[in-house]
């Protein structure tokens, strides 16, 4: 980052704590509806002392890692097929563009009948809200390969399973990597949305019991550390990946 | 009996819901060690006959035969050179030479050695770890040959792979091709627009009508190599070729 770029972003939240203050200390809404940027650092702080805060971080992020990761493997295998097989396209991809109309949170009552008040339950939420963006991107990028590619490996002896590895995913990683990007989107929203109806371990479940223990300042401090988590994984993890992907396969 | 043999090739593609005829019963018999170059319009099904003899297209009437076996798919005894190189852009250019050794199963060691030899033959060496964003197009084109000749294939079928090349360039790899080709007695079926190009490479220069594409006639190029652009007197030959070229061009 260019230092008078970093300059700005510094200056622009050391901008918005400060109205922040400013605000609180107009005493213009109770300390209990708004708090203080010194409150929720405090909250921040009690919940490093007694590690509640990692739990909640470590709980979240496991429950993301294995529902992505199933969402990631599934979507690939799916997206794969309905690219390859037109049939499979015609029948399982109609439904596939169906499904990803609805929003994750809107399975979370069929989890919790399926699986109960369980990981699995949340598990599942956050592999059926992931895995369709997987499947669509993979999908598309399957069927944007230059065909000199799939011909020029077939003519070098290529059987259709090393087509798949040694071409097709590689060739159509750029789209890929959106759809992973677009899972974990999705998979993140999920596993919060989730968290919050089962109200069973993780970062929702901390912010719900914030809500019932009218504490804002958790609230507040919980949305920062899910914001947080959010910038740290799309600003650095993919923006990496998909910088090194775009430079490779020459799209830039 | 030759090397690869072409019986009666015919395609049709639809085209406004019609068939069109594309290839109009392509008879050709290639030798081993020759260098058949094909020159025609565009459109007069020279790219589709190659394709066809590589087994990436169906004809529909007629068969490829190699060493007297028919042929019905595409294989490694038959390896195209497409015009725009068709490289891998997420492998380097040693991963991209070795790709068919390394779809073979041959061990890595093995497969080091052999892009060696033929990395060096291009003159590749010193960018074995590049990426192809990183090549000029000529560049690319080597690896595309190097690529293809690794595989050591019986009949190497090239698509106009010097087209999109400036012309310094295209010089200087028509005089190696020639090189490579005394070198490795390969033989090769090289697709272009361009006579020059042709009279410089072949051993025999084929030229298609325009479409259907038939082969309209065949001149022998009896001349020691290697073939410079600048001699005058590969004139006569391209003279020759034009001649029965111009009209195709114009219908």
């Amino acid at each position: 980052m260019k230092p008078s770029l970093l300059a700005k972003k510094i200056g622009f939240y050391a901008m918005i704590i400060i109205v922040w203050q400013g605000l609180d200390s107009a005493d213009i809404w109770p300390d209990n509806i708004f708090p203080s940027p010194v409150d929720v650092v405090e909250d921040l702080a009690y919940g490093v002392a007694d590690a509640s805060l990692f739990y909640g971080i470590g709980t979240s992020i496991l429950r993301l890692i294995i529902g992505l990761t199933i969402a990631i493997a599934g979507g690939l295998v799916l997206g794969i097929f309905m690219a390859r097989v037109e049939t499979v396209n015609q029948t399982i991809g109609s439904l596939v563009l169906g499904l990803q109309s609805i929003p994750s949170i809107a399975w979370v009552p069929l989890a919790i009948l399926w699986f109960g008040l369980t990981d699995t339950g949340i598990i599942f939420v956050v592999v059926i809200g992931a895995i369709f963006a997987v499947t669509i991107n993979t999908y598309t990028g399957v069927k944007n390969i230059n065909p000199s590619y799939i011909e020029a490996a077939r003519n070098m002896g290529a059987k259709e399973g090393q087509l798949i590895t040694s071409i097709l995913i590689p060739a159509a990683f750029p789209f890929i990597i959106s759809g992973f990007k677009q899972g974990w989107a999705f998979a993140w929203r999920g596993v919060i949305g989730a968290e919050l109806l089962f109200s069973f371990l993780g970062l929702g479940f901390l912010l719900n019991v914030g809500r019932q223990l009218n504490d804002v300042s958790q609230v507040i401090a919980i949305m920062l550390v899910i914001m947080g988590i959010g910038i740290l994984v799309d600003g650095v993890v993919f923006k990496k990946i998909e910088d090194k992907v775009m430079t490779r396969w020459g799209l830039r | 009996m030759g090397k690869l043999e072409s019986r009666n090739i015919e395609k049709y593609f639809i085209h406004d819901g019609k068939p069109l005829k594309t290839l109009d019963g392509i008879d050709l018999n290639v030798e081993d060690g020759e260098f058949v170059c094909i020159v025609g319009p565009s459109g007069c099904g020279k790219t589709t006959f190659l394709r066809i003899a590589a087994g990436l297209e169906k004809p529909d009437e007629g068969q490829i035969l190699l060493d007297n076996q028919p042929l019905n798919n595409t294989g490694p005894d038959r390896i195209m050179v497409f015009q725009e190189g068709a490289l891998f852009p997420w492998l380097n250019v040693q991963d991209n030479v070795e790709y068919g050794l390394k779809i073979a199963g041959i061990p890595k060691e093995k497969r080091n050695q052999i892009s060696h030899r033929y990395l060096d033959m291009m003159q590749l060496t010193q960018f074995a770890t590049s990426y192809t964003y990183q090549l000029s197009t000529g560049m690319k084109q080597r690896v595309a040959i190097a690529r293809a000749l690794v595989m050591e294939p019986d009949v190497l079928l090239m698509d106009e792979p010097f087209a999109a090349l400036d012309a310094q360039t295209r010089d200087l790899l028509l005089v190696e091709m020639q090189l490579i080709w005394q070198k490795t007695k390969k033989t090769i079926i090289f697709v272009t627009h361009n006579v020059a190009e042709a009279v410089m490479l072949g051993t025999r220069v084929l030229v298609f009508t325009h479409r259907p594409g038939r082969i309209k006639k065949e001149f022998k190029i009896d001349y020691k190599r290697p073939r410079i652009s600048e001699d005058e007197n590969l004139l006569p030959y391209q003279q020759k070729i034009l001649a029965e070229l111009r009209p195709e061009v114009k219908k």
